[in-house]
């Protein structure tokens, strides 16, 4: 089944045009990396599919639905959004952070239901934050802090998952511990769309690349077919080596200096 | 839970007091004032802090209350103007001050396709000291009213109700409860965008328009304090932090307590200021004094 369809979707600020004539379908249970150089359109494209952004001009459909047609409310129970970084303006317990994951489902003034409960222990369980549950969110690391923030999106039930340069600021451990959390629910049949500045994570982990390059996509296929040192050359002005991994055989890239 | 139970039967003992204690014996016609000064003292000081609660929640900035937005500047303005040109307070003036401003504090803040939060408290500061001028201009041509335009700035519980406005104050009075129980609904909405105004807009709360119905609803709350009862300052500004260090940030309980915390501590400065000289000094005076030695106990707790 369809998960995302964007057909000729155009947005922008002003009068910039910060994603062009974007045409892309994504299937279920699909691991998709976005990757491009800084400005090409990535982190627009990534609100534009849970629909914090509205495109100027084009359609959006998600899992066969109009997105312009649909309450944000009840898309948020079908996508969920990770942010880069998330600042807690007050000190919430984690699980109280996670619980805020329920709002699409939520009445004005009525309490917490069962099904809330049962929806915030299983996202505890899967996302493995048990142990940080009672904690104030802001006394944890950044690692442990998107575990809580990729949590709180599992409570919201989504099938689609976006995640904006999750472990940017990240440490070695971190880095690996949320990319396998992601591969992790991605096999479990949730659909992941991460974008990612490090073409290396990107290219062990996604099954597929979209290359983003001045609001359009340049090229979508296999980290095999996308990571090419005359591809990146051309789209980032930089040269690289390109060698595989040698345990998954996937490219990875390397600069050279000087 | 023990803490909620605490905090009734503190604002109840206030209530108590409130009424009981004075420097003039009870007899019918003072315990009438009083149980009058009381309700204004709960009205003004619970809507006060609810207030300040809800703005620091949206704005997601501690130093926000009330008075910051510029609506309650507004409020004094009107109310200031009321006295020298009628001779006394006049509600609607008050009300259409601070409404006035508020409209042109957002008016300022407003950009092309949005609304900033961060222009919305810097235009309310400057909007403020404006506000601020234009009384002292009007304290200037005021003279013989000097001394109630004074109170009005500082705040005073003690107004006279009579059969002229009684039923009006009455009405406000219920308007105002209204509005923060409609508010109060807004809870999630606060706790998931002190998150950030991103994730908020992925699950669904239109960040616009829930700024825009706090702002103007906060500004309408406030004008409806300040032509009552004056400007009292720092019950919106510190309750709602003693209110987070009791409670914890989650603003199902903080709203809520803010409100029965700034009743009842207007309450009791309201009691202090009418025993602690001979004059009774103005309740605004009272809450600072007594307020900010009690914050810096509890804050350094």
């Amino acid at each position: 089944m369809i998960a995302f369809r964007a057909k000729n979707v155009s947005f922008r600020y002003d009068v910039k045009k910060v994603v062009e004539d974007v045409t892309l379908s994504l299937t279920e249970s699909e691991f998709v990396g976005i990757i491009g150089p800084n400005g090409a359109g990535k982190s627009t494209m990534l609100r534009l599919m849970c629909g914090i952004l509205k495109p100027v001009t084009g359609e959006i459909e998600l899992f066969g639905a109009e997105l312009s047609g649909q309450p944000q409310r009840k898309v948020a129970q079908r996508v969920a959004f990770v942010p880069q970084e998330t600042h807690f303006a007050l000190n919430f317990a984690v699980e109280e952070v996670i619980m805020t994951g329920r709002y699409p489902y939520q009445r004005p003034f009525a309490r917490e239901k069962k099904e809330d409960f049962e929806a915030v222990n299983n996202a505890i369980n899967v996302a493995a934050v048990d142990d940080l549950r009672k904690r104030p969110v802001n006394s944890l690391s950044s690692g442990e802090r998107q575990r809580v923030v990729i949590a709180r999106a599992l409570a919201q039930f989504p099938q689609l998952l976006l995640l904006d340069e999750p472990t940017s600021h990240l440490d070695l451990h971190h880095q690996y511990a949320i990319m396998e959390l992601l591969k992790e629910l991605n096999a479990r049949g949730l659909t992941v769309v991460i974008v990612h500045h490090d073409l290396n994570l990107a290219s062990l982990y996604c099954q597929r690349l979209v290359l983003m390059h001045r609001g359009r996509i340049k090229a979508t296929g296999t980290p095999h077919e996308l990571i090419k040192r005359r591809i990146l050359k051309e789209v980032y002005e930089t040269e690289v080596l390109v060698m595989e991994h040698p345990e998954k055989g996937v490219p990875q890239v390397f600069l050279r200096s000087g | 839970m023990t803490k909620t139970a605490l905090i009734t039967i503190i604002f109840l003992t206030s209530v108590v007091i409130g009424i009981l204690v004075g420097p003039t014996p009870l007899d019918a016609q003072i315990l009438q004032l009083r149980v009058w000064r009381v309700i204004l003292g709960i009205f003004a000081g619970g809507v006060l802090a609810f207030c300040g609660c809800l703005l620091q929640g949206l704005f997601g900035n501690p130093l926000v209350e009330p008075y910051t937005l510029g609506s309650a500047s507004g409020a004094a303005l009107g109310a200031a103007v009321g006295i020298l040109v009628f001779g006394a307070i006049s509600p609607v003036l008050a009300f259409f001050g601070s409404l006035g401003v508020g409209f042109f504090v957002y008016t300022i803040a407003r950009i092309e396709g949005g609304l900033l939060r961060d222009r919305l408290i810097l235009a309310g500061v400057v909007m403020s000291f404006l506000c601020s001028s234009l009384v002292m201009i009007v304290m200037v041509m005021g003279g013989r009213e000097l001394y109630e335009i004074l109170y009005l700035l500082m705040g005073y519980l003690g107004i006279i109700i009579n059969d002229s406005n009684r039923l009006m104050i009455i009405a406000l009075i219920i308007i105002a409860l209204g509005l923060v129980a409609f508010l109060y609904r807004f809870h999630r909405e606060l706790d998931i965008i002190s998150q950030g105004t991103e994730t908020a807009a992925g699950m669904g709360i239109n960040i616009q328009v829930f700024s825009l119905i706090v702002f103007f609803s906060s500004a309408l709350l406030v004008g409806l304090v300040v032509s009552l009862v004056g400007a009292i300052g720092f019950v919106g500004l510190i309750i709602p932090h003693v209110s987070k260090l009791l409670f914890g940030p989650k603003h199902r309980f903080n709203l809520g307590a803010s409100f029965i915390l700034g009743a009842t501590f207007l309450l009791l400065a309201d009691t202090l200021s009418r025993i602690i000289t001979v004059y009774e000094l103005p309740v605004g005076v009272v809450t600072s004094l007594v307020g900010v030695p009690f914050f810096i106990y509890l804050y350094k707790r």
